[in-house]
């Protein structure tokens, strides 16, 4: 059964420059995010978005998670419309976002946990637990009772991706997991996806890291300018290498690259 | 028929209390979050006990500058001004403070965040207003007691009219608080319903002087006024000892503001957090 499903979806995201801005130089517009996106996740499958900034990646886990709707075309997770049936679908769906700071920062990792698990509706008396387990598994049980203001940019990353599974979602959106993860972090968080796949969850993981593609990818979705340029299974042991000249084919990137370097 | 009728009824009793007990929960940990902040803001607590202090004696020594004579609707000067601020300060910090949550989380990008977890917005909403105001509502308690144990404000309260018109004036507070939330999704511009609370309505509201001092069209405006009447009902609750039949006509007021304002705010609110997904506006500021 298809977990994740995008139908002809399209969005734009239109500029007005503010009131009284006639001196500014910014101007009205509009920006095509993604311009009729079709593709669909299976069950226990990890998906990655692969494109450059602004290819839509973020935009299309947005849309997933509900923080944004689609201007047209639809997006269902577990059969789920994200227009109709928003609530259903945040049930379902844990979203790690890009943006680092987004706790409270007069809180620990502990108690911000606890307080995301509280809205997330995780049972009272499973939730203790639960914080214990994602912050193993995210290398923060040393810093568990840390005010989380005194986190570098790394830790914030880990608590981003702990938040996201503490819910156990059926569906797990990741947008540049591993941006700011050391070497060994990353290998370990890699790992962590992909037993959690195999616990039948849904993966979809943005990125431009074609070491991390590599790394975790079943299929490979890639985005350029809000357009799928391919969809396609990545092979067992298929390197970094490959995903990496396969994707400056496919985009028509690559004698630029190779011109530079 | 009739036993699929009884589960019926079960199954809705038994997912109403899940829902309760849910909702409970997060009210909980969202009563926590915010206790905890405040708490690790060590000099906050310490500040806000001076400031009310400094202010009720601004007001104790105003009130004898002005002298015995100034009894507003028969009410000594000193505890005419203790309600009055007391109260509408209430209103201006809760709608503040309340607004200044929904800011930061914007700033953070920790209001798309909490948007995509499973409890709906409108919940999560109210429940963050409770928090805010509940916290208000503390400081008004002390900033009253302060007001009778250290300046010695002469108070005849009956408990229960002094329930009833707070029950009342909380649900025109959290409209008030939901509005600005709403005008910060929308337009990012909150404060100004704050700045309107904290510069245009105070002298409109019977804070420091009775409204019949106004120009007749002011006085005709100030009687618009929910805060009018929050103030004036608690005055008349607290100081005067009324009782709930004496203050119907007052209690209403408060009752039909407080029904109409805060359906209203919460339909603006829903709709304005649409329009924020759908544009990808949520996290401006």
């Amino acid at each position: 059964m298809d977990r994740i499903v995008f139908e002809s979806v399209r969005k734009i995201f239109r500029h007005r420059p503010a009131l009284f801005n006639w001196l500014g130089r910014e101007r009205g517009g509009e920006t095509i995010a993604l311009k009729d996106l079709s593709f669909s996740a299976q069950l226990g499958e990890i998906s990655v978005l692969l494109g450059p900034n602004g290819s839509g990646k973020t935009t299309a886990l947005k849309l997933l998670s509900t923080m944004l709707l689609p201007d047209a075309g639809s997006v269902r997770v577990n059969g789920f419309d994200t227009r109709r049936d928003a609530s259903s679908v945040r049930r379902q769906v844990g979203i790690a976002v890009a943006a680092e700071r987004s706790f409270f920062p007069r809180l620990s990792a502990r108690e911000n946990l606890d307080f995301f698990a509280a809205l997330d509706e995780v049972p009272r008396p499973e939730r203790a637990q639960r914080i214990k387990e994602v912050l193993r598994d995210t290398g923060l049980e040393e810093q568990a009772d840390t005010l989380v203001m005194k986190f570098s940019s790394g830790m914030y990353q880990q608590l981003g991706i702990a938040r996201a599974l503490v819910k156990r979602p059926n569906v797990l959106l990741l947008d540049e997991p591993t941006r700011s993860l050391d070497a060994a972090a990353a290998a370990h968080f890699w790992s962590t996806i992909r037993a959690l796949a195999r616990q039948q969850s849904t993966v979809l993981l943005a990125t431009h890291n074609f070491a991390e593609a590599a790394a975790v990818a079943d299929r490979l979705l890639l985005l350029h300018r809000g357009e799928l340029l391919a969809d396609r299974s990545v092979g067992d042991g298929e390197s970094a290498v490959a995903l990496r000249s396969f994707y400056f084919r496919m985009t028509g990137e690559e004698e630029f690259v190779i011109g530079n370097l | 028929m009739f036993r699929n009728r009884s589960m019926a009824i079960m199954v809705g009793i038994t997912n109403y209390k899940f829902e309760i007990t849910n909702s409970l929960d997060k009210l909980r940990a969202i009563l926590r979050r915010d206790l905890l902040t405040a708490i690790r803001h060590r000099s906050g607590f310490v500040v806000t006990m001076v400031g009310v202090f400094t202010e009720l004696a601004a007001f104790y020594f105003l009130s004898r500058a002005i002298g015995p004579g100034f009894r507003p609707g028969g009410i000594e000067y000193f505890p005419f001004l203790l309600v009055g601020t007391g109260v509408y300060t209430f209103f201006v910090m809760s709608t503040q403070a309340f607004l200044g949550a929904v800011q930061e989380a914007q700033q953070t990008g920790t209001l798309e965040v909490l948007m995509t977890t499973s409890t709906a917005p409108a919940e999560l909403v109210i429940l963050s207003s409770i928090s805010a105001f509940a916290g208000n509502l503390v400081n008004l308690l002390v900033y009253l007691f302060a007001g009778v144990a250290v300046f010695r404000a002469a108070i005849h309260a009956n408990v229960f009219s002094c329930l009833a018109v707070l029950f009342f004036s909380l649900a025109i507070a959290l409209a008030l608080g939901i509005a600005a939330a709403t005008l910060q999704v929308a337009f990012q511009k909150g404060s100004a319903l704050v700045w309107l609370l904290g510069s245009g309505l105070w002298f409109l509201s019977g804070t420091m002087f009775p409204i019949q001092s106004l120009p007749r069209p002011l006085e005709f405006l100030a009687r618009a006024l929910p805060l009018t009447y929050a103030i004036d009902g608690m005055r008349r609750a607290l100081l005067e000892g009324q009782s709930i039949t004496e203050m119907a006509a007052t209690l209403a007021v408060l009752a039909g503001f407080g029904i109409i304002l805060l359906p209203l705010a919460l339909a603006a609110l829903s709709l304005s957090l649409r329009r924020a997904r759908q544009d990808g506006k949520l996290s401006f500021y």
